[in-house]
This record gives C-alpha cells, sequence and structure tokens, in this order.
C-alpha cells in the first residue's frame, strides 16, 4: 500500500508541472496580451512597453515561467497588477468558502446519485428506474447557473426563506453560514448528481448481472447482504473513478456559482483576474483549483487501486 | 405490452423527442428572421420590462425588445459556436488521436499524456485562461471550448484507431505497399469516424452549456447580440420585477441541451448496441 502511495505522489508532481507550463502558455498564448489587456485597447506601444518593461514580460516566456515557477514553489504567486497586493494571501483567504462550496455540493451529488443509481439498478425497467432515468437526463440539461437562478427567485425572492447571496465563515456563525451556502451547494449539486446517478445504475447493473452475484444468491445469501456487500462494493469503484472527474467538473461550475451567490471563494477571484485583466491573480488562482482538482484526482486513483488491486497490474506489468 | 418492448418504445420516443428539439432549435436558428416577431436589437421605451402580452408574447426586457426574438435569435449564436467548437475540437482530436494509435510509442505517450493533462483541467476554468489571452468575443469563445474538446475528441479517436488496426484489412493495405497517409485516409478513418460522430452529438451540448456560461460571465456574445446566457444574465438584475428574463432564455437552453443530450444517447444506442443496458 505504502509503495502504491508513493508512486501515485510521485507521479502527481510532473502531472503538476505540466499543468502549470500549460496554465501558463495558455494564458500567455497571444504575446503582448497581458499588456494590452491590462491597459485597454487604446494604450500606445509606449506604454505597451513600458508596462512590460516594468512587470518584466518583455523578457523570453521561458524566463517568465522560470521565474515564476521558482516564485510560487516558495509560496510566491505574483502581486496583482490591479492593487499591487501579493496574490497567495488572498487566494489562501478564499479557499476555505470554494472548499466548503465544493465539498457541500460534492457531498449532496452522492447523497442523491447513491442511493437512487442503485435503486434505479435494482429495479431495472420499472416505474423506479424509468422515473430516476427521467430525473437524470432532465438534470444533466439544467445549467447550474439557470438552476441557481431559479432558487434563487423560488427560495430567496417569493418564498423568502433563504438568502441570495451573501457569505459568513462557518466558524463565526456555523448556522447562518449553512444557511447561506444551502442554494448555491444545491444549484451544484443538484446538477453534478445527474452524471453520477447515471454511472451509479449502470455499474451497479453491469454487477448485478455478473457471476460471482448469481452464485451469491444461488448460495442463499440474504438480498441485502449481497447488495451491500457484494453489489455495492464493486460498483463502487468505475463510480469513485468517474466521481473524481465530476469534482474537477465541479470545481468548473464553482467560477459561475460564486459570481451568483456573491461568494467570496476563489472562483470569484478567477473571475475578477479577467474582468480586471488581472493576469497574476487570474493564473494564481486557476493553478490552484487545477491543483485541488488534480489531488482529488490522485487520491480517488489511489482509493480506487487499493479497493481493486487488479486495477494496478497493467500497469505494473508494464513496467 | 411486455416491459422490454415498454422500455424499447419509450427509447425510441426519447430518440425522437431529442430529434424534435434539435430540429426545433435549429430551424429557429436558420429561419429567425423570418419568424422572429420583431428585430432582436428593436428598442420601445414605452413597453419596457411588460409581462407576456398579445403584442410581445414573452414579455419585453429593460429595453423594451421582444424576449421571444431575442430568444429566438439567440439560437443562432448556440447553433454557430457549437458547430464551431466541436469541429475544432474533432478536426483536432481525430489528428492526434490517431497519430498517436498509428505512431505508437514515444509520439503516442507523449500526446496522449498532454491530453490527458488537458482533460484533467475544469473546462470552464480552461476556457476561461484562454479567453483572457484570446480576449472576449464569440469568436474566441468558439475557439476555446473547440480546445476544450479535442482532448475527449483524441482519446476516442486512439481508441477506435487501436482497435482498426488489428483488422486484417489494415494489415492487407500495408502488405500491398500503401503509404501511411493513404492507409490513414482510406482504411482507418472511415472506421472511426462513426464513434466520433455521436460523440459530437453529445459534444454539441456541452458547446451550447459552456458558450451559455461564458456569455452569462460577461466573456461570450456581447450585448447587444443576443445569447441565451448574457439575457440570463441581464435578467438576474431584474428577477423580482420581470422573472419571465430568466426563465425564457433559461428554458431555451434547457430544451437545446436536453435536445442534444438525447440525440446522443440514442445515437450511441443504436450503432453500440453493447452500450445497451
Amino acid at each position: 500500500m505504502a509503495r502504491l502511495i508513493l508512486t501515485r505522489l510521485v507521479l502527481f508532481v510532473p502531472t503538476l508541472f505540466a499543468a502549470s507550463v500549460i496554465l501558463f502558455i495558455a494564458i500567455n498564448v497571444v504575446p503582448g496580451s497581458a499588456a494590452r489587456s491590462a491597459l485597454g485597447v487604446d494604450a500606445t506601444p509606449q506604454a505597451i512597453m513600458r508596462f512590460e518593461a516594468s512587470n518584466g514580460l518583455n523578457r523570453p516566456l521561458a524566463v517568465q515561467y522560470t521565474e515564476w515557477l521558482g516564485k510560487a514553489l516558495r509560496g510566491d504567486l505574483g502581486t496583482s497588477f490591479q492593487n499591487r497586493v501579493p496574490v497567495a494571501p488572498e487566494i489562501l483567504k478564499r479557499l476555505p468558502t470554494t472548499l466548503e462550496l465544493a465539498i457541500l455540493a460534492f457531498l449532496l451529488a452522492n447523497a442523491i446519485a447513491l442511493p437512487l443509481g442503485a435503486l434505479a439498478a435494482l429495479r431495472h425497467r420499472g416505474t423506479a428506474d424509468i422515473a430516476i432515468s427521467t430525473l437524470a437526463t432532465i438534470l444533466g440539461a439544467i445549467p447550474s447557473f439557470w438552476l441557481a437562478t431559479l432558487l434563487v427567485l423560488i427560495f430567496s425572492l417569493r418564498l423568502k426563506l433563504l438568502p441570495a447571496g451573501g457569505y459568513t465563515p462557518f466558524f463565526d456563525n456555523p448556522r447562518q453560514n449553512l444557511t447561506q451556502m444551502i442554494l448555491p451547494a444545491v444549484s451544484l449539486g443538484l446538477v453534478s448528481s445527474a452524471l453520477l446517478l447515471r454511472i451509479m445504475r449502470t455499474t451497479m447493473l453491469e454487477v448485478l448481472n455478473s457471476d460471482y452475484i448469481r452464485t451469491a444468491h444461488a448460495k442463499g445469501a440474504p438480498e441485502w447482504i449481497v447488495i451491500t456487500r457484494h453489489a455495492l462494493r464493486n460498483a463502487l469503484i468505475p463510480y469513485l473513478t468517474v466521481g473524481a472527474v465530476e469534482f474537477g467538473f465541479l470545481f468548473g461550475g464553482v467560477v459561475v456559482i460564486e459570481d451568483i451567490f456573491r461568494l467570496p471563494g476563489i472562483g470569484s477571484l478567477v473571475l475578477v483576474g479577467i474582468i480586471n485583466r488581472d493576469y497574476p491573480v487570474l493564473l494564481g488562482s486557476a493553478l490552484v483549483i487545477t491543483i485541488i482538482v488534480l489531488f482529488a484526482n490522485m487520491l480517488v486513483d489511489t482509493f480506487a487501486g487499493l479497493l481493486d488491486p487488479r486495477q494496478l497490474r497493467p500497469r505494473e506489468a508494464g513496467r | 405490452m411486455s416491459a422490454f418492448a415498454d422500455y424499447s418504445v419509450r427509447r425510441h420516443g426519447l430518440l425522437t423527442l431529442g430529434v424534435a428539439l434539435v430540429a426545433m432549435v435549429v430551424l429557429s436558428a436558420v429561419f429567425a428572421p423570418w419568424i422572429a416577431p420583431y428585430s432582436p436589437y428593436d428598442l420601445d421605451v414605452a413597453v419596457m420590462l411588460e409581462g407576456p402580452s398579445r403584442a410581445h408574447w414573452l414579455g419585453t426586457d429593460e429595453l423594451g425588445r421582444d424576449v421571444l426574438s431575442r430568444t429566438i435569435f439567440a439560437a443562432q449564436i448556440s447553433v454557430k459556436v457549437a458547430l464551431f467548437a466541436v469541429g475544432v475540437g474533432l478536426t483536432g482530436g481525430t489528428i492526434i488521436g490517431m497519430l498517436a494509435a498509428y505512431c505508437g510509442g514515444l509520439v503516442d505517450m507523449v500526446l496522449m499524456r498532454l491530453m490527458e493533462l488537458l482533460f484533467s483541467f475544469p473546462a470552464i476554468l480552461l476556457a476561461v485562461v484562454l479567453m483572457a489571452s484570446l480576449g472576449t468575443n464569440v469568436l474566441n469563445a468558439m475557439l476555446a471550448i473547440g480546445i476544450i474538446f479535442i482532448p475527449g475528441f483524441a482519446r476516442l479517436a486512439r481508441a477506435s484507431t487501436l482497435s482498426a488496426l488489428q483488422q486484417q484489412y489494415v494489415e492487407a493495405a500495408r502488405s500491398i505497399g500503401m503509404s501511411h497517409s493513404r492507409i490513414i485516409m482510406r482504411e482507418l478513418l472511415p472506421n472511426v469516424v462513426t464513434p466520433l460522430l455521436v460523440e459530437a452529438a453529445v459534444a454539441f451540448a456541452y458547446a451550447v452549456l459552456l458558450e451559455s456560461a461564458l456569455s452569462f460571465l460577461g466573456l461570450g456574445a456581447q450585448p447587444p447580440e443576443p445569447s441565451w446566457g448574457n439575457m440570463l444574465n441581464t435578467g438576474r438584475g431584474f428577477m423580482a420585477q420581470a422573472p419571465w428574463l430568466s426563465i425564457v432564455p433559461g428554458s431555451a437552453l434547457f430544451l437545446c441541451v436536453l435536445g442534444f443530450n438525447l440525440l446522443g444517447d440514442g445515437l450511441r444506442d443504436m450503432l453500440d448496441p453493447h452500450l445497451r443496458d
């Protein structure tokens, strides 16, 4: 087990490095765009040159990247073009909000997908299956930002049950914090549950049709033991892998949902970065979200490997 | 009727519904100038934020523009963005995936690791970052969304090419001395195109969603050009007094995405029977 975890950690480093290169290139894909964007379309060539010189943007891209990476490894993600404050502390301040939103939404998505997906498979082609599959189809087509808008319209403006925005840190006032997080988490979680629901149903169906389940039934094992011990456990492995990918998608949704509910998280910082044309802010916040997503993927990959050692064999055989 | 037959009828019905919804969106986009009752840009301050009426079936917006007409014209942006973005993703992904599978070895490893890495980025985040550099407009939104689609298509193209490479007709083509480019274009491409086209239908739905999300954030289509995303963004400011500004474009977006999803699922079921439950 230790070797498995170590291997995953070692592989994580080059992945992270490559991700940072991609982000850096993506932001600088058009040469000079940082200065032009920061100063506006009417900026004179002289102003652009001055801006590039003062921010070190006139050097080759590889040099800029090396310097940025060196500082990033020491925890320095640069200084905002806009207000000259360091980016890293601002991201750290906003990190708990984003993590809380993502985790709450992910928990909700799984709380819906796991039981309903399993139930749909157990009642295959029955009324429950049709109802749950229809629900998954509908949820899969609803944009999270539209759902958020509708939820605000119904629960905040019409029924006046929940706040339409704002954020109180959890440790300042847990009750108020959770009340404020209900609508954002539901908007993200409901939409995310669609894919997870379909995956749970499909994997559970495959498992229920396998020989060892038939054998367990033939040996007279009680139904609930067959379902919980044999079927669910095996269905969870592919489900987990897709779950990790969905967690990544969910982080993409965070950018939009934080904007709608005025949550001071990293997602809204990404938008601040792009609206103010503040590249250090944009690059730093995008990098932190990417690190969280890649880390979650690695964790799930490792966990799935621990649950099912067969997944490791092809790679080990190839070495 | 047996449960299985009942289930098959339902699946067929869903595919038909998908085709109908997609047809409705595409026809709205193509014939928008003829079917929309007003121009999407016509301002009328006398009817600002008016609810649904005989003159304006789905109400008017904050500048007195007809919401129904703007919703119909917005279909043009969605279809245009989806077509272009899926085209970029499909072309780029097919070339990369087929090249990786055909060359194998180091080329395969480097290309596919890069694709895996791109795939692991949250799509909206990558689109936002790309648009920061490219600039915020519809064309760049199309390009950014297209780039995001490349890894998905590349993985599928690689898998299909690897499977096709095992077939005897490829061996036969090699043995008669056919060039690499002819083998790829004549023998492999026709055999990988079907699963890619099915994936394209699903990608269409996602492209429409992404474009709307970008426009909602103010990064895609810019006002006064109508897009479901920027209409929803405008509607946010008038939710209490004019909820139709959020409900109408959102419903159109939902129906469009639902249509492409159902179409993609149905095509996948039809063309790849072992995926059926």
